[in-house]
């Protein structure tokens, strides 16, 4: 099983390396932040199909859906006649990704690293798979040169803040972000601490567990907008953080999605943390 | 002698339901098994038919019971439980079939039909037996149980735990009737449970009467129905007449008979 | 339709009409799907000739062929399993899913993913690719002989308490497979969900090799439990007094259950109803005798799963909707119906 998903990376790899097939004119992508960057690259006209967690920009909204990144179907995919599939490594079943291959649709696995540089590679590997090296390498120079900004802004800080991730996907399931999530390396990389430690995973959120977490601010992530309802939630908001105003609401994608939005996301992020004078009047 | 009994106890969740039982049953012979609710004759059938485990012998045809291949054992020995319940929508020729040995299963088995027809069931051949009336299910039962032994030379045991409890006063004649003639004229040795004191007088060769786990007392039918036995035994008072057909016949009396029967002092007081 | 006295339909004409709709589900599974195919590429593949489609001879040999085989294995497996508890049970209400068969081979897969690399990976080094149909006929077979007993007392078999114990199983398997869950990483929660859902999607050559030796040795091993079983529906003293042992005729079921379910469930997850409903209208339409309710159970459940798949996987194209949600569509209200219909007459 493993030696199949090594397989497929290196596939992918080595068709992002070397431009030695034509450029795809049917092309299916299945993961939202692949979506979004082949919108930024402007190359939306070749795209034939989605998958259902591409849901930015708007426009994925006319495009068929094949259905999620993690059951992908092999008729499904193959009935858009696609000669090409740009997928990350979550995608599933290996199987159905191999025969695919076989039935010559060039399915390439791009990595799903959380990292700005494997962010940034990700928008080169999709712009060599579609012959527009240029226009990822103007798209990765201002990507980079925005996150560079507010790494320096971050860097700044004279405390070390601590921010609570909360995940609201799914009917009534609210889960905490801990270590080994997207959450996780999003809240590492503006400089800042996890607080839910002990967690490994999303996990159920535990009421007592969002009190004891004390953030400086707090993060929810919603799959659909308007799904985290706060009156459910007074835990939260009884939270310092969230009654002083140092909350952000947005949609799950853009906060973890690693795409193209990702300086947004980060700036997000740290401006929802307290600035530096707050903190020091608020210290004993 | 076909069935053998020796020294049969058995005992159910540590307490002993039937102690010591004797008893023989001959080819051709039908010996009743009479006696009140609770005097252990069911618990002594089911050791008969294999379903509790006993102290003692049980033998048939002189081979001790767990001796017999199962296969085997099912082609000499048919039991008739109490009741057989009927969930599942099979037809009456399929429970028929069900007692016949598998090799006549393929064909059109004669024995099946003379069965159905001597018990007067043919006609509801392709009914449904959850749908049958209690009579008519006693009835398919005893044609299943007769066509398991049917084909068997000699050796053959029939158990029957009150096989005419359903069945109208012709029926039970005509059930009877017949048992009777598989034993005579087929030499079946038959045991069989019966609760209703002149049936079993009519038919029995010989009764065993059974009382707290035990036999109470054995013997021809004039010799087991007398008032004083039946009073020792079942706790209620009778009287029997001899009837010229030559067996027994006993009428139950009201408890407070002493006012409502005046007229035989005399045999009151007997009893 | 005729039926004669017992109400029931003539075996042959109905045989023929079940034959007839297995080569409609049969034609429909293989002839449909998201990716449109025209026939004579379908004929010619079947015909082991080139069609002008070059990708056509993959997706019939490749995809579609075994997805209809195993899908009717997996149905053929579940209907007569059915058959089979409730003859063994005289419960027309027992079924793989009731009794908790099915939750334990899925509890028992769930656990090898889950645990495979730490708890059980001296059982997954030793049982390489068995390791997973191996441990679901376990699980399978290890709750059958579970609620038994539970339910057995004295040589009777207590309907009610069977049902309560299946329950009690149930909600363990249940809370079991939600704490594993909860252990789970995020690649191994990916696994779980085709378990717990239930699913031809993936279905390949592969999962026949895995799964098909147990699920027909388990259909063959059925037909010797015909007479036994008929004999069971008039009490379990009466198998006795038939000549038929017993506790053996007992074991085979459980073993043919569990063998049968526990490969079913480890090639294609959890499937609800069809062991239910089938051998339920089998034998409204056939009568009870098993020697006919086994072999159509199995022909039944697996036209109905393949039917049922068919479906599955065109009316949301290009996705797919998982199968167990697709039976549990189709039987409950179908189940329902007979119910009432029942009640009428």
């Amino acid at each position: 099983m493993r030696l199949r998903w090594l397989l497929f990376i290196l596939i992918g790899l080595s068709l992002a390396s070397g431009s030695v097939f034509a450029e795809p004119s049917r092309l299916v992508t299945a993961d939202g932040a692949i979506t979004e960057i082949v919108y930024r690259l402007g190359q939306e006209s070749r795209l034939v199909g989605v998958d259902t967690t591409s849901g930015y920009p708007e426009q994925t909204a006319e495009l068929p859906k094949v259905g999620y990144l993690r059951a992908l179907p092999f008729e499904g995919v193959l009935a858009l006649k696609p000669d090409m599939l740009i997928t990350s490594e979550q995608a599933a079943p290996a199987r159905n990704l191999e025969r695919l291959a076989r039935a010559g649709v060039r399915v390439a696995q791009l990595s799903s690293r959380w990292t700005a540089e494997a962010a940034l590679e990700r928008i080169l590997s999709v712009g060599e798979l579609l012959g527009a090296t240029e226009e990822a390498r103007a798209l990765v120079a201002g990507v980079e040169a925005d996150i560079r900004r507010i790494l320096q802004n971050t860097g700044n800080r004279d405390y070390q803040p601590r921010i609570l991730f909360i995940l609201a996907a799914g009917n009534h399931s609210v889960m905490l972000a801990g270590s080994d999530t997207a959450a996780n390396a999003l809240v590492e990389l503006i400089g800042a601490e996890n607080a839910a430690q002990g967690i490994k995973g999303y996990k159920p959120a535990n009421r007592e567990a969002i009190l004891a977490s004390r953030p400086d601010a707090v993060v929810i992530a919603e799959s659909t907008p308007g799904q985290f309802d706060i009156a459910g939630w007074p835990e939260v908001e009884r939270l310092e953080a969230w009654q002083s105003g140092h909350r952000l609401v947005a949609d799950s994608m853009f906060l973890l999605g690693f795409g193209p939005r990702l300086p947004e996301a980060m700036a997000a992020l740290n401006d929802a943390l307290p600035g530096q004078r707050e903190i020091a009047a608020n210290d004993p | 002698m076909v069935l053998e009994i020796q020294n049969l106890s058995v005992s159910l969740a540590g307490t002993e339901i039937v102690s010591e039982i004797n008893l023989t049953v001959s080819a051709g012979e039908v010996l009743m098994l009479l006696g009140p609710n609770g005097a252990g004759k069911s618990t002594l059938m089911k050791a008969l038919a294999g379903e509790l485990p006993y102290r003692g012998r049980i033998r048939l045809a002189g081979r001790e019971l767990g001796g017999w291949c199962p296969g085997e054992l099912a082609r000499h020995r048919a039991i008739m439980p109490q009741s057989v319940e009927v969930n599942f929508p099979l037809t009456v020729e399929e429970v028929v079939a069900l007692g016949r040995p598998a090799a006549t299963r393929r064909c059109a088995d004669s024995v099946a039909e003379i069965l159905m027809e001597a018990l007067e069931i043919k006609h509801l051949r392709h009914r449904l037996v959850p749908g049958l009336s209690g009579g008519e299910q006693q009835r398919l039962q005893l044609a299943r149980v007769l066509g398991q032994i049917w084909d068997t030379r000699q050796d053959r045991l029939l158990l029957l735990d009150e096989c005419t409890s359903a069945l109208d006063p012709a029926h039970q004649q005509m059930v009877l009737e017949l048992v009777g003639a598989m034993a005579r004229e087929h030499g079946v040795a038959v045991l069989a449970i019966v609760h209703d004191l002149n049936l079993a007088a009519q038919f029995a060769d010989r009764m065993v009467v059974m009382k707290s786990g035990r036999c109470f007392h054995e013997g021809g039918s004039s010799e087991v129905l007398t008032p004083s036995l039946l009073k020792a035994v079942y706790g209620y008072r009778t009287r029997v007449i001899q009837l010229p057909e030559g067996y027994p016949l006993v009428i139950p009396l009201a408890s407070g008979s002493a006012q409502t029967a005046p007229l035989n002092p005399v045999c009151r007081q007997a009893s | 339709m005729i039926r004669d006295h017992s109400g029931r339909l003539p075996l042959a004409p109905a045989l023929l009409l079940l034959g007839a709709l297995l080569a409609v589900a049969a034609l429909a599974s293989i002839g449909s799907g998201a990716y449109d195919l025209a026939l004579m590429d379908i004929l010619k593949v079947v015909a082991g000739r080139e069609a002008s489609d070059p990708v056509a001879a993959m997706v019939v040999l490749e995809v579609r062929l075994p997805r209809f085989l195993l899908g009717f294995l997996v149905g053929a497996v579940l209907g007569v399993s059915g058959a089979i508890l409730q003859g063994l049970f005289r419960n027309p209400l027992a079924d793989p899913g009731l009794i908790g068969v099915s939750a334990g081979a899925s509890l028992a897969a769930i656990a090898v993913i889950v645990l495979g690399g730490t708890a059980l990976g001296g059982w997954v080094t030793l049982a390489g690719q068995w390791a997973l149909p191996l441990a679901a006929f376990a699980g399978g077979s290890g709750t059958v002989i579970l609620a038994w007993r539970i339910a057995s007392r004295a040589g009777q078999t207590a309907v009610a308490t069977l049902l309560l114990a299946g329950i009690a199983i149930n909600a363990v398997a249940g809370a079991a497979t939600g704490l594993l869950t909860f252990y789970a990483s995020d690649e191994e929660l990916r696994s779980l969900t085709f378990w717990t859902m239930g699913s031809l999607g993936h279905a390949a050559w592969d999962d026949l090799v895995l799964g098909a030796p147990f699920m027909i040795l388990a259909l063959m091993a059925a037909p010797w439990l015909a007479r036994p079983l008929d004999a069971f529906l008039l009490g379990e003293s009466v198998v006795g007094h038939l000549g038929y042992r017993t506790a053996t005729v007992k074991k085979v079921a459980i073993l043919v259950v569990g063998l049968g379910v526990g490969a079913a469930v480890a090639v294609s997850g959890l499937i609800g109803f069809v062991g239910l409903v089938v051998p339920h209208l089998v034998r409204q339409l056939l009568g009870a005798s098993h020697r006919v309710v086994l072999p159509v159970s199995a022909l039944m459940g697996g036209t109905l799963l393949v039917a049922a798949d068919a479906i599955a996987r065109v009316v949301v194209a290009p996705a797919e909707l998982p199968i167990g949600l697709m039976m549990s569509l189709i039987g409950g209200p179908f189940f329902l119906g007979l119910l009432m219909r029942r009640k009428v007459m």
